[in-house]
């Protein structure tokens, strides 16, 4: 894809250059030398080594609370994840967060002789099965535990995941070989990589014959129903975990115990923002009794990003972020934090980590995947 | 490539006459690496490190512009420095310079030639590869402050300011009691020779206390250390005496006068002294103190005796405690040890019999200026009729301390031959191994064994007043088993003398943090390298000596605190310090200021600070090693260690699996 | 030729285990071609990266050696990549390497005959576990 090209498909030709971009950006909040105005204009002046040699160009949250404000609808995400594509060729990534371990990783997987050990974690009291109709996509899980000198309970979000599949007699289908979903690598621009993990997952599904895949993660979510298409045929009904449990409440078909707790939630962008799934969440919650729901300042579409996206520019701005995000979470009163994406989580129990002597802010508050709480609430149907 | 500026590299492929060129074929080592990316001249020379290889690299740098120089050869820990000299000879920054290993770990451990002249390729091509990457480095030096800071004036504390003070340079000398001396000043008369450990100790305390060159802070504590080698600023508080240490000539008549009475450190309770006192007769200062805490002036606002009578009106009870901050280039700890309290060994009686004393107490009993006038009495003032001395009481115990503590078989046997001396006491000597290991000290034990003492190898399992005969009424029993005769002994005596653990300051902790000192398992200092820098500790410029390191006697004291001394001596002469250019560096935008960096590195070079509104890591160069452990737990990729960049690691990681 | 030659690359510290490895050299202890070595401070300053990308790029092994716990010349290197080393293994066995591919050794300047021996047991395991499956992924993919 040449400049041209891109411009043309994300609208960015319409760029009115009123800043409304800009002024929502909350990487452009913190960071001077980012301007999503700026990266606009320097495409229309084709002036493309500025922007493929510029290390901002990856810094770039693709939160996507531009687009929404941008009178001319332009798709800055989307031009994002395009110009990052050419920057790619030219060999340039960003900077790799955790020393590019994550990355290389999902390089690592693409390879097509590999036998992973992806499932040591599942026990006995989890029941999956080889011959249902619904796969629960695991996703990298298996390896964040192994990779982050700090819990990230990313297992703990599978096995609540499993548990709440379970309790509506649900014993889904896990892929041992599974892949990468490839959201991180199409993000950054390796669309090689991206396109074979797209299709050894597309053979794996389509071998294991499931007709529904469900996930927790919405980054796998959106790339799976948004970006596999483009590559691959995956011919199965896709849904997020709150979706699938906002639509089983909405049947009667759960009940809950007293949860006393008061939470706030924290709208992942994947699944906010790119998927239009607010409401589904905020259900599943409501629905538990003793729950009480305080929203925080900036919430649904208004939601501020978590601070870092594809593991990639993760700096001192995505940290100021973040703070701020989480000390948004603390101004609501609430007990804990929910979150319905295992990326988010990672991030701010990482904003947690202060080992200097002098301390930064506090920000320690509770976080918790909205299944942890469901999964710990589930009553036994009679 | 390119975008990384435009690099011109050389190689140069050593023969080394046949150890490399025997094996792998150099020519064609010379010959791919020419072939590689930017690289504008490759060569190979029979002898790379001689002058005339040297010459060729020179004068390669000059006519093609080289901005990179590759040497294939010997191992880097041979010639590394030597190239790198000759790249700086002909301006290049020395750090722009990379060392390919093909003998030590190619020609000579590889006998395949095809094999080993692959090897060397992929070798030649990692270090082509990883020198693309490297960046100039500023080699920089920092002066070094003249002054020294010693902490702790017992004998090692002495000894290493007079060693440096009486090279002209300056001391200060920290105390933390109100007079120097240390337990050195406790001790009677001390092995082998048997010489008055006062007498001895007493020039050193007045050469100290008036040497021109060294400032004598007693009653003073080191609070705050910042800094480095080279440049440390230390606050020390200057506690208050209420006494005008100016005006005070220790005439001694406050205290006649005082008239509260307290337990005496310095006779380890055997004795009183008074509120105000001078802690002994040959105190340096000789200056009265007021132990705040039981003066009653202090605590009712009654008396103010001391002052009625001081002709020198030098009592001041306005004083208040003073900080001051001085500016010195190395710190020597000599801080001494503390003695391990029996009373938790229930089974020796200690604090439950009262004929039941510590060594230490026992010191005083025997010195002439102690509480008993150095007549061997038990606390009824009787003289005893028979005397056992336990060895290894608290040390070489898995319960307490594992390890010996040197000095107690040696003091053991002094005990027995004053006991013998001066009583006609029947002495027995309860031991484990007797550990007479230094000059004089086996031939000690020879003339003390044949004084008549009994030797009985066992350790003690109890001291008792259950007394099971008539001869035994009276007595506290010694039961222990005879080890070399096979059977229990039961052995009366009037007196136990317990040889107690030298054991680490209680304060130890605080104190390690303070100068940011590592302690061992056992609880001491932890010294650089147990053999081969045994003074030295991983805080550059910051030395320990003395008991503070690990129990010992006098002469290995004052041997380390005169290698202290030498340590500092010799920062001091060379009067710069050469900082490892090689040291971890910050990227200010990418550190998020998690602390990961400083909690894990064992020198304090990075810090987490609050700088222009936001928390980032600082890496303090002066102590920096470059160890990279830093920058492994760095989550945002900040932390780099120069010269040893993810980037370049990478390029050779790439460059050798590649096929 | 035909017959597998496992590729391996050892992380060796500069001043116990490459001291060793040199010193293997000055007594001309022979041992297999196989193994490349890359020379660190300590073995703290190994990076995850560093051995993923090893196999990213083909090699059949990979080792870390360093000092032991008492010699690290800056004190507790060991300690800190035995932190590293236990998640490096969790990643390295969740992609399906078999154990004898990971390899940690604390080989001190005196034992030189220690770190040829290791090398040889090492080709020997792979030569019996076989070509790395990852042999083939950065054919193309240049990063």
């Amino acid at each position: 894809m040449t400049l041209d090209d891109i411009i043309k498909e994300t609208n960015t030709f319409y760029c009115l250059e009123c800043g409304k971009c800009s002024s929502i950006c909350p990487i452009s909040r913190y960071n001077p030398a980012y301007s999503p105005r700026v990266m606009v204009e320097h495409a229309l002046l084709g002036l493309e080594d500025d922007l493929v040699y510029n290390r901002e160009l990856f810094s770039c949250l693709t939160c996507d609370a531009c687009q929404p404000k941008c009178p001319s609808d332009v798709n800055y995400p989307l031009f994002i994840q395009k110009m990052r594509a050419i920057a790619s060729n030219n060999g340039e990534h960003g900077e790799c967060a955790h020393s590019g371990t994550l990355q290389s990783l999902t390089r690592l997987v693409t390879n097509p002789a590999i036998k992973q050990r992806r499932l040591e974690w599942l026990s006995d009291e989890f029941h999956t099965s080889d011959r249902s109709d619904v796969l629960f996509f695991v996703g990298c899980a298996p390896y964040f535990e192994h990779i982050f000198d700090f819990e990230t309970k990313s297992i703990d979000i599978i096995k609540a995941s499993l548990k709440i599949l379970n309790y509506f007699g649900i014993e889904p289908v896990l892929l041992p070989n599974e892949r990468c979903c490839g959201h991180d690598m199409l993000w950054t621009g390796d669309v090689e990589t991206f396109k074979r993990l797209a299709e050894h997952n597309a053979a794996l599904i389509s071998e294991s014959g499931v007709k529904k895949i469900i996930f927790s993660c919405p980054e796998c979510y959106q790339t799976f129903k948004e970006n596999y298409p483009n590559y691959v045929k995956i011919d199965c009904e896709l849904q997020h975990i709150s979706e699938f449990l906002s639509e089983a409440i909405e049947k009667n078909e759960v009940s809950f115990k007293e949860t006393k707790r008061t939470v706030t939630y924290h709208d992942p962008c994947r699944l906010g923002r790119h998927m239009g799934i607010y409401e589904p969440p905020r259900k599943v919650l409501e629905a538990v009794p003793g729950i009480e729901l305080v929203e925080m300042k900036h919430s649904k579409e208004e939601s501020l990003c978590c601070g870092t996206s594809a593991f990639t520019n993760c700096d001192l701005y995505s940290k100021q972020i973040r703070v701020e995000r989480l000390l948004e979470a603390k101004d609501t009163g609430a007990e804990t934090l929910i979150t319905s994406c295992p990326k988010c989580q990672i991030h701010f129990r990482c904003a947690m980590v202060n080992k200097g002597e002098e301390k930064g802010p506090d920000v320690e508050i509770e976080v918790m995947d909205m299944v942890n709480l469901v999964a710990n609430a589930l009553e036994e149907k009679n | 490539m390119d975008r990384n500026g435009h690099r011109k590299i050389g190689v140069y492929v050593c023969h080394c006459g046949l150890n490399i060129a025997g094996t792998v074929d150099v020519e064609k080592v010379a010959e791919y690496a020419g072939t590689l990316d930017v690289v504008v001249v490759s060569r190979h020379y029979k002898y790379m490190c001689s002058e005339p290889g040297q010459a060729i690299i020179k004068d390669d740098i000059k006519q093609y512009e080289l901005n990179r120089v590759v040497v294939a050869s010997c191992s880097p820990r041979m010639h590394e420095l030597t190239f790198r000299a000759a790249c700086q000879d002909a301006g290049l920054n020395p750090y722009l310079y990379e060392h390919a290993n093909i003998r030590e770990q190619c020609s000579w451990v590889h006998k395949n030639r095809e094999l080993a002249t692959e090897k060397a390729k992929a070798l030649v091509r990692a270090a082509v590869r990883r020198v693309f990457y490297q960046e100039p480095l500023e080699v920089k030096e920092a002066p070094v402050n003249p002054n020294v800071l010693v902490v702790g004036g017992g004998i090692a504390g002495i000894q290493a300011a007079l060693d440096i003070a009486n090279g002209e340079h300056k001391v200060y000398l920290v105390e933390r009691e109100p007079s120097i001396g240390g337990h050195m000043a406790q001790l009677d008369r001390t092995f082998p020779t048997l010489d008055c450990s006062e007498c001895i100790l007493t020039p050193k305390m007045t050469e100290v206390g008036h040497h021109p060159f060294i400032e004598l802070l007693a009653y003073s504590e080191v609070e705050a250390v910042s800094g480095s080698i080279g440049n440390f600023k230390v606050k020390v508080r200057k506690k208050a005496r209420y006494v005008d240490e100016s005006k005070c000539i220790g005439c001694g008549v406050c205290e006649e006068k005082c008239p509260w009475k307290v337990d005496s450190e310095f006779e380890v309770g055997l004795a009183k002294r008074k509120a105000i006192y001078i802690p002994f007769a040959q105190a340096i200062p000789n200056v009265a103190t007021i132990d705040r805490e039981h003066c009653a002036y202090f605590k009712t606002g009654k008396c103010r005796a001391c002052e009625k009578f001081c002709e020198a009106k030098a009592i001041d009870f306005e004083q208040t405690d003073e900080s001051i901050e001085i500016e010195v280039g190395s710190i020597i700890i000599t801080t001494g040890y503390d003695i391990f309290d029996p009373s938790v060994i229930s089974q020796y009686g200690y604090g439950r019999y009262e004929n039941v004393i510590t060594s230490l107490e026992f010191e005083r009993i025997t010195c002439a200026g102690g509480p008993t006038g150095g007549r061997i009495l038990l606390k009824d003032g009787r003289e005893p009729e028979s005397v056992a001395i336990i060895h290894c009481v608290g040390s070489r115990d898995q319960r307490y301390h594992e390890y010996c503590s040197r000095v107690c078989c040696m003091y053991g046997l002094k005990y027995a031959h004053l006991i013998r001396e001066f009583t006609n006491a029947k002495v027995y000597e309860m031991y484990i191994d007797m550990r007479c290991f230094g000059e004089g000290y086996e031939e000690f034990y020879k003339r003390i064994s044949e004084e008549g003492v009994k030797f009985i190898r066992g350790k003690v399992a109890r001291v008792t007043d259950r007394t099971i005969s008539e001869e035994e009424k009276g007595k506290l029993i010694v039961l222990v088993e005879d080890t070399l005769l096979g059977k229990m002994i039961r052995a009366p005596v009037d007196m136990v003398i317990l040889c107690i653990a030298l054991e680490p300051r209680s304060d130890t902790e605080q104190v390690a943090k303070i100068f940011s000192l590592n302690q061992r398992a056992d609880g001491f200092f932890m010294e650089r390298h147990v053999k081969l820098d045994p003074v030295a500790t991983a805080s550059d410029g910051v030395f320990i000596a003395g008991c503070c390191e690990g129990p010992k006697d006098i002469p290995d004291t004052v041997a380390q605190a005169s290698a202290a001394a030498a340590k500092a001596l010799s920062l001091i002469s060379k009067g710069r310090i050469t900082l490892e250019a090689a040291t971890a560096h910050v990227d200010e935008i990418l550190c998020q200021g998690c602390g990961r960096c400083e909690e894990t590195c064992d020198f304090h070079a990075p810090k987490v600070i609050h700088k222009d509104g936001r928390w980032v890591s600082t890496v303090n160069e002066t102590v920096c090693k470059g160890c990279g452990a830093c920058a492994v737990v760095c989550p945002t990729g900040a932390m780099s260690i120069r010269n040893f960049t993810r980037k370049q690691i990478l390029s050779i990681v790439d460059a050798l699996v590649e096929v | 030729m035909n017959e597998f030659e496992p590729v391996i690359i050892a992380f060796c510290c500069n001043w116990c285990t490459y001291a060793a490895a040199d010193i293997a050299g000055t007594s001309r202890i022979q041992y297999p071609h196989n193994v490349n070595i890359v020379r660190v401070m300590c073995s703290g300053m190994v990076d995850p990266i560093y051995v993923l990308r090893a196999f990213e790029g083909g090699a059949d092994g990979v080792i870390i050696a360093g000092c032991s716990y008492v010699d690290c010349h800056y004190i507790n290197g060991p300690v800190k990549c035995d932190a590293m080393f236990e998640r490096l293994k969790g990643i390295v066995h969740t992609l399906g390497l078999e154990d004898e591919r990971l390899r940690r050794e604390m080989i001190s300047t005196s034992e030189s005959i220690v770190f040829a021996h290791v090398v040889e047991e090492m080709v020997g395991q792979l030569k019996k576990v076989g070509p790395s499956p990852f042999r083939k992924v950065r054919e193309d993919i240049t990063v």
